[in-house]
């Protein structure tokens, strides 16, 4: 395998299994989100703040694959 | 005509135009590199100055239509506020409230006035920014229509993401004097884990910069190197068919990434907010 085709795999598979672990965080998270507003809907504005806080954290690990891919692709 | 016999008719004639679509022959085969589309080629070159190189590109040109548009913006809706209010200056009041009390309100304990406005201005500042950056405007190659926003540019994001490093703990210090350093690692810890903990919120102080830029950099690049890949593969595949299905689909993706801008302008203000918050009330 020459260095280019290396280096196009790796940012593949960088993105790929790096958007996994946060997917199934961002799914637990929201869907737990929702479970609290369901059962005390009077709370949902506190929650609903809370949550996009850590939606903003969570995210943050997939782009960091994204820049890793990026930096893969474009600098490496 | 019965509905069924018009249905019998209908069919056919779609169906055939899908497959006319699918074997017609396409266009000429373009060349399309959608890294390209987020080069930084100078619009208007300039001399520069030492290190500092003046010419006006892409950025720059999103930057001050951002500026300014967000400028006219405040201006005509302070100027005819209205007691009863139109449409327009309705969706700007949901969006000052939801900074106020949904940001600002929602997650500082105290300095609420003194930070509302700087928080209220990246919010609006980003919101406009990534707004700004979803309609085709005529500054790509040879002055042709493209995709672009400020906020898609690592260094804008960036600046911003320093602006609320700086003022974080400036904040910090101007309220809790010296001991603001003191207070990261918490007091009750044993003398050596003390230390530890400090470099470790150290460092998190530092990466919360990386975050903080990267995050909003990263989701505005991704949302128009897709909604770029989208439109080039009609070029690529050179048949109708696709073309229809993928500009369909990128008219979703647009309303997604509509979504995405109020979110991305969202969760940076909220996380400035937090960041100033956490610096103004310190945990002992």
């Amino acid at each position: 395998m020459d260095a280019e085709a290396a280096k196009l795999l790796g940012a593949g598979i960088a993105m790929g299994v790096g958007a996994l672990g946060p997917g199934l965080g961002l799914g637990l998270m929201i869907g737990k989100a929702f479970e609290g507003i369901a059962r005390q809907p009077e709370m949902a504005n506190d929650i609903r703040t809370n949550m996009f806080i850590g939606i903003g954290v969570t995210e943050a690990v997939a782009l960091y694959a994204f820049v890793v891919a990026l930096i893969l692709i474009f600098v490496a | 005509m019965s509905r069924r016999l018009r249905l019998l008719l209908v069919v056919p004639v779609v169906l055939a135009g899908l497959v006319a679509l699918a074997v017609l022959p396409g266009g000429e085969r373009h060349e399309f590199e959608v890294a390209k589309e987020f080069e930084l080629e100078p619009l208007v070159e300039l001399p520069s100055l030492g290190p500092v190189d003046l010419s006006i590109n892409k950025a720059v040109v999103y930057l001050w239509i951002t500026t300014g548009l967000l400028t006219v913006l405040a201006l005509a809706v302070s100027r005819s506020l209205r007691l009863a209010p139109g449409r327009f200056q309705a969706l700007v009041e949901m969006l000052y409230e939801l900074a106020r009390d949904g940001i600002v309100g929602g997650v500082m304990k105290s300095g609420r006035a003194t930070w509302f406005p700087y928080i209220g201005s990246v919010f609006f500042f980003v919101l406009v920014s990534n707004l700004v950056g979803l309609l085709p405007l005529p500054f790509g190659e040879h002055w042709q229509p493209s995709y672009y926003a400020a906020t898609a540019n690592l260094y804008v994001t960036l600046t911003l993401a320093l602006f609320t490093f700086v003022l974080t703990h400036y904040a910090g210090l101007r309220k809790n004097g010296l001991r603001y350093f003191v207070n990261w690692a918490p007091a009750a810890a044993p003398p050596v884990l003390k230390q530890l903990i400090w470099v470790i919120h150290l460092v998190s102080e530092l990466f919360r910069l990386v975050s903080l830029s990267v995050r909003l950099f990263a989701n505005m690049l991704a949302g128009h190197a897709i909604l770029a890949v989208f439109f080039a593969m009609a070029l690529i595949f050179q048949n109708y068919l696709a073309a229809l299905v993928l500009q369909g689909a990128s008219v979703l993706i647009y309303l997604f990434e509509i979504f995405v801008a109020f979110i991305q302008a969202f969760i940076f203000a909220i996380l400035s907010a937090v960041y100033i918050g956490g610096a103004l009330d310190q945990e002992h």
